[in-house]
């Protein structure tokens, strides 16, 4: 018997092919389908989600409405929750809310600089942001984008989306056996839905041009909300628009300018003073 | 620098790829030339796996040999097999680490049965064994083990003393 050990056939057992050939293939492909699928799997289930009755979708909101409504106030706050829905029920008026639909206005006295259409109609108004804006045509502006973000039923749209892209995308996370992190396939999965996103936004602050344009005559007060939210946090600079869940606030200020030339409103104009419960919060003539 | 914190988690993504990759791939090919070198040398030490050696009436002493290897995967190749996963296929991230595991497995048990004086192994076996937690949330990492009975020729029989 002739024993022999002849040297390992290294072209047998492994592939020589460049990884990285097979590491750019891999990425572009399996972000492109991980891509698609939730852009479908968002889309249906967003689309899907919106067309469930407000009565429905109420209901399921009453435990955010109640929350929002047993929220103690002091005297001050509960004038700038009176004063601002007085405000959302004449812009509600020129916005034509589908029929069976309202908005509810709360006032939350803390200091996080925001605004919010939650489920149910639930329209939520931050000190905050409050504190900051100076005129009646601004917090209009601000109100008008999150009952226009109600009626076009988004908060119900994006609830549907976010739970259908998360099935998505922790199949793939497990698939892939590895957490969310910063997997790019992630991120690719996410682009969508931040586009969809950056969508509802641009949707909200047109019909928000056109309720205040139709209140005031003029697109003024969106002009002041859009300069103070770019003075606030990041710069511009310091953002990708496609990784942001908003338009950026350059891009929504110049949107204004655009609406307002191609809709033929005037794009500045006297702006009201603020109302006198809402001037109250400025912290220069608070109290506390 | 604000967009650096911003994508932070992004950044720490691409700079582990590219290091996991960079730095991998020249440990490979550091590696492979180890390997191609020592198997030139210990290319007298011959392994089978056959179960009895061919010549069963020949004096011998048997001692069993062992080489044993634990490797690691990089972020770069579990990124890629990660991705793989998905879609399947040829898993070739992990062929290089296996094969490089395998042979270093082998080298080692060549060396051992060098140190026992022994030039022909029978009876070779690896098995493999996943230490690293798997796939899911641990870093890959394989032990690979390789055994077999080496045979050298036995020792001269000692004459008996003689009688005064």
């Amino acid at each position: 018997m002739r024993l022999e050990n002849p040297r390992p056939d290294e072209t047998v057992n492994y592939s020589t092919e460049h990884p990285l050939k097979e590491f750019v293939w891999l990425l572009a492909g399996v972000s492109a389908i991980v891509a698609a699928a939730v852009a479908l799997a968002g889309y249906f289930a967003g689309e899907l989600a919106a067309r469930v009755p407000f009565r429905v979708e109420k209901e399921y909101a009453a435990g955010i409405t109640r929350h929002w409504e047993a929220q103690r106030l002091t005297p001050e706050g509960g004038e700038a929750r009176a004063t601002l829905r007085m405000l959302a029920a004449k812009l509600a008026a020129v916005m034509a809310l589908p029929p069976g639909m309202d908005v509810t206005v709360h006032y939350a006295d803390e200091k996080t600089v925001n605004a919010m259409a939650t489920l149910g109609g639930n329209v939520v108004f931050y000190r905050g942001l409050l504190e900051r804006l100076d005129s009646e045509d601004a917090v209009a502006t601000v109100l008008a984008h999150e009952i226009a973000h109600a009626k076009l039923r988004h908060p119900a749209s994006g609830l549907g989306r976010g739970v259908a892209v998360g099935v998505v995308l922790s199949v793939v996370s497990s698939g892939m056996g590895r957490g969310v992190g910063g997997d790019p396939v992630q991120v690719a999965g996410l682009l969508p839905l931040l586009k969809y996103n950056r969508d509802q936004e641009r949707a909200a602050d047109e019909a928000a041009l056109a309720a205040v344009a139709a209140l005031y005559g003029h697109v003024g007060g969106a002009r002041e909300v859009f300069a103070v939210l770019g003075k606030l946090g990041r710069d511009d600079a310091a953002r990708i628009g496609f990784l942001e869940t908003h338009p950026l606030s350059s891009e929504r200020l110049a949107r204004v300018d655009e609406q307002a030339r191609l809709r033929g409103w005037a794009p500045d104009g006297p702006v009201r003073e603020l109302p006198p419960a809402l001037a109250k919060l400025k912290p220069a003539q608070r109290t506390e | 620098m604000q967009l650096v914190l911003e994508y932070f988690e992004l950044i720490l993504f691409v700079v582990l790829l590219a290091l996991g990759y960079s730095v991998g791939r020249v440990r490979e090919k550091r590696h492979y030339q180890s390997i191609r070198r020592r198997e030139a040398e210990l290319a007298g030490v011959l392994a089978f796996g056959i179960r009895f050696p061919p010549d069963p009436n020949a004096p011998r002493e048997c001692v069993l040999v062992t080489g044993s290897v634990v490797v690691s995967s990089d972020y770069f190749k579990q990124f890629v097999a990660g991705l793989r996963t998905l879609i399947g296929g040829r898993m070739a991230a992990y062929e290089t680490l296996l094969d490089r595991a395998r042979r270093e497995a082998m080298l080692r048990m060549k060396a051992d049965a060098v140190r026992h004086g022994a030039s022909l192994i029978l009876n070779v076996k690896f098995e493999s064994t996943n230490v690293g937690g798997g796939m899911r949330g641990g870093v890959p990492a394989m032990e690979v083990f390789a055994y077999g009975t080496a045979l050298k020729p036995a020792p001269a029989p000692r004459e008996a003393p003689r009688a005064a």
